[in-house]
């Protein structure tokens, strides 16, 4: 009699426990009937056991996916384990009130839900266990930090003045191109500019004005080349464009356009009307290259050419051995 | 009589083996895949032929349509991890006897060689035997008997034939681990789930993985709608997951008999690179079995990890030993 006293005693504790739960317990008939609801569910739902008993879940909760619910429900049963759904599937699967109304930016509780099959006395699937975990402060974070990565992703790439690509990242997509050219037989050509006498535009209005140069010519060549053109400031006033399957005679054409346009353009800043010439290198990729940083050389060499012609020009090369 | 034990793993042929009963006067023969086993039958040694259906060189569906066209002296019984319904038509229509599913019992076997005339028991005894077997194969087997197990749920879900492939027990460096994944190429690029498992002074994580292109795959093999989203993605690795890597611990638990919890699932980075996985974690798994299914009639390919930590090495040696003795 002492020992029926003592498991007695130990199923009302773990059911003293159960109620205290900081976790939602909801168990369902084969009728999607509720029969178990618990006091997490009672106090974030806000409507108590007396009256949610032997209703349907559905009339509990208007936006609860009713066919999505049912399927995963029915999985459980047929496969006779326990299944599984994380925030990031459904942020939530019971719209419910978090603990953090204030401090929190969440409007409701993101759950993480486990739904286990559950036997009657005579050993036969009878009903199912809903398990709801309360993930919002994990879920918040791994949002947050998502954003930040993007974010950091976005910053590590651009340069600040302009938003064209920085060094670095051109130099890897260059590397890639070279790469894929090695597989595609696409040919790429690469395309490098350098604004004439930058350091007289400084000295002369400003180096407020200078960014404005640089500024404007970063405009210029985002409006007039194509978005799958890899364009990048390389440092200074020096730019880089890789245009992606393009051969070098539309390239040189492509090059004196832009040439021409720098050229009749007039940028105003600080007041002054500035006017600006610049100078091209361009340089066709075929298969005499042995990596693309004597590509890369070969189109600075060009750019040197146009520098030493006077300035204002556009320079094909070829490799030179 | 002659009676022969075709299994490629030594545990199986051993627990195969203990399990005739031991007052059965036979002389038995072994053969670790179907090539030798055919040998063995061509030689008159196997009058009746214990059969594993997933092995390497040739399997058990060869073999025993090499009996049937052949018209060989043997007389073969299915014993197999692959308890899908469609591998126990495809035995039974290649002229096998009967099926039984692993883990072999000796009272399974009496029942068997009763019914067929073949002999009547009077002792359950195990049948004594010397055999030595490393552990490595004593896990591969475990695995294999659990990987039956989901991927007879997997076969059901999808409703098409699975193809299990042969597990591998691995000890070995993290970066060697990118040479285990039968499945999937180094470089491509994969989602994956990871689920804890812990209990009985073990523990581990399952790794499910899928290539991205075999997401799409599955997807319309479900019908899911062409609007392929991130959602659909995600409902999908979760569905899968929950179905293979439950069976999967399931299976193991049953066969070691411990009872593991099971962590809440989480989706790992998506569309990483394989190598990328592990990098940042912490412990290296001392045990890693690697497991995989296809399904060749829509180019799936999935792949499980099974990974242990190092407390479990000791738990499970204890349990195999067991298990066989």
């Amino acid at each position: 009699m002492a020992e029926q006293d003592h498991f007695s005693l130990e199923d009302f504790w773990m059911q003293d426990i159960t109620q205290s739960l900081d976790v939602g317990i909801v168990v369902l008939d084969l009728d999607f009937k509720i029969v178990l609801w618990n006091s997490f569910m009672e106090n974030h739902h806000g409507a108590g056991s007396e009256h949610v008993l032997g209703s349907e879940i559905f009339d509990m909760f208007d936006d609860l996916p009713t066919d999505w619910f049912k399927q995963k429900v029915r999985g459980v049963l047929q496969f006779k384990g326990r299944a599984f759904t994380t925030w990031e599937q459904r942020p939530y699967l019971f719209r419910m009130n978090h603990y953090r109304p204030f401090t929190s930016v969440a409007e409701f509780m993101y759950q993480n839900i486990t739904i286990i099959p559950l036997r009657d006395i005579s050993g036969n699937f009878s009903h199912v266990g809903i398990i709801v975990y309360d993930v919002t402060d994990v879920a918040l974070q791994k949002i947050k930090l998502q954003e930040t990565k993007n974010e950091l992703g976005v910053l590590a790439k651009t340069d600040d003045l302009t938003g064209l690509y920085n060094r670095g990242y051109w130099d890897h997509r260059l590397r890639q191109e070279f790469d894929r050219y090695s597989r595609t037989r696409q040919t790429p050509t690469l395309i490098m500019l350098d604004i004439d006498h930058f350091k007289k535009v400084n000295d002369t209005y400003g180096h407020d004005a200078g960014d404005e140069v640089i500024k404007m010519l970063a405009n210029l060549l985002v409006c007039q080349l194509r978005a799958t053109d890899v364009i990048g400031r390389l440092g200074g006033e020096e730019f880089g464009v890789i245009l992606i399957d393009t051969t070098v005679e539309p390239a040189e054409i492509l090059a004196n356009r832009l040439r021409q346009t720098i050229e009749d353009t007039t940028i105003y800043a600080g007041g002054n009307e500035i006017k600006i010439t610049s100078s091209f290198g361009v340089t066709e990729l075929n298969g005499q290259f042995d990596d693309y940083k004597q590509w890369f050389k070969t189109v600075d060499l060009a750019l040197y050419d146009s520098k030493n012609a006077n300035r204002n020009t556009v320079t094909v090369r070829r490799l030179t051995r | 009589m002659h009676v022969l034990i075709c299994d490629d793993s030594g545990f199986a042929r051993k627990q195969m083996m203990r399990c005739l009963p031991a007052d059965w006067p036979i002389e038995i023969s072994y053969a670790s895949n179907g090539k030798e086993g055919l040998d063995v039958i061509r030689a008159g040694k196997g009058e009746l032929v214990f059969l594993d259906l997933n092995m390497p060189e040739m399997d058990g569906y060869e073999v025993l349509s090499e009996i049937q066209t052949h018209d060989l002296p043997a007389m073969s019984i299915v014993v197999s991890g692959d308890v899908q319904t469609e591998a126990y038509s495809r035995v039974k229509k290649l002229g096998a006897l009967d099926f039984i599913q692993k883990p072999v019992s000796v009272d399974e076997i009496i029942r068997i060689l009763k019914e067929y005339g073949i002999h009547d028991a009077a002792t359950g005894e195990h049948r004594d035997d010397e055999m030595a077997v490393p552990f490595e194969e004593g896990y591969q087997e475990l695995a294999n008997i659990a990987l039956g197990r989901a991927v007879k749920l997997l076969a059901q879900y999808l409703d098409v034939f699975v193809e299990m492939s042969i597990p591998h027990a691995y000890q070995l460096a993290l970066g060697e681990l990118n040479m285990a994944l039968s499945h999937i190429q180094v470089d491509d690029r994969v989602s994956a789930v990871s689920q804890g498992f812990m209990g009985g002074g073990m523990g581990g994580e399952a790794l499910l993985m899928f290539n991205d292109s075999n997401l799409e795959s599955i997807a319309s093999l479900l019908h899911y709608d062409k609007a392929n989203t991130e959602d659909t993605e995600t409902e999908l690795m979760m569905d899968i997951a929950n179905i293979m890597i439950g069976a999967c611990l399931s299976g193991l638990s049953e066969q070691i008999d411990v009872r593991l919890s099971q962590g809440h699932p989480q989706i790992l980075d998506r569309h990483i690179f394989v190598g990328d996985i592990l990098k940042d974690g912490g412990a290296i798994p001392a045990l890693t079995i690697e497991m995989g299914c296809s399904i060749k009639s829509h180019n799936i390919d999935i792949e499980l990890l099974l990974m242990f930590t190092n407390d479990s090495i000791e738990v499970l040696n204890k349990k195999l030993n067991y298990l066989v003795s």
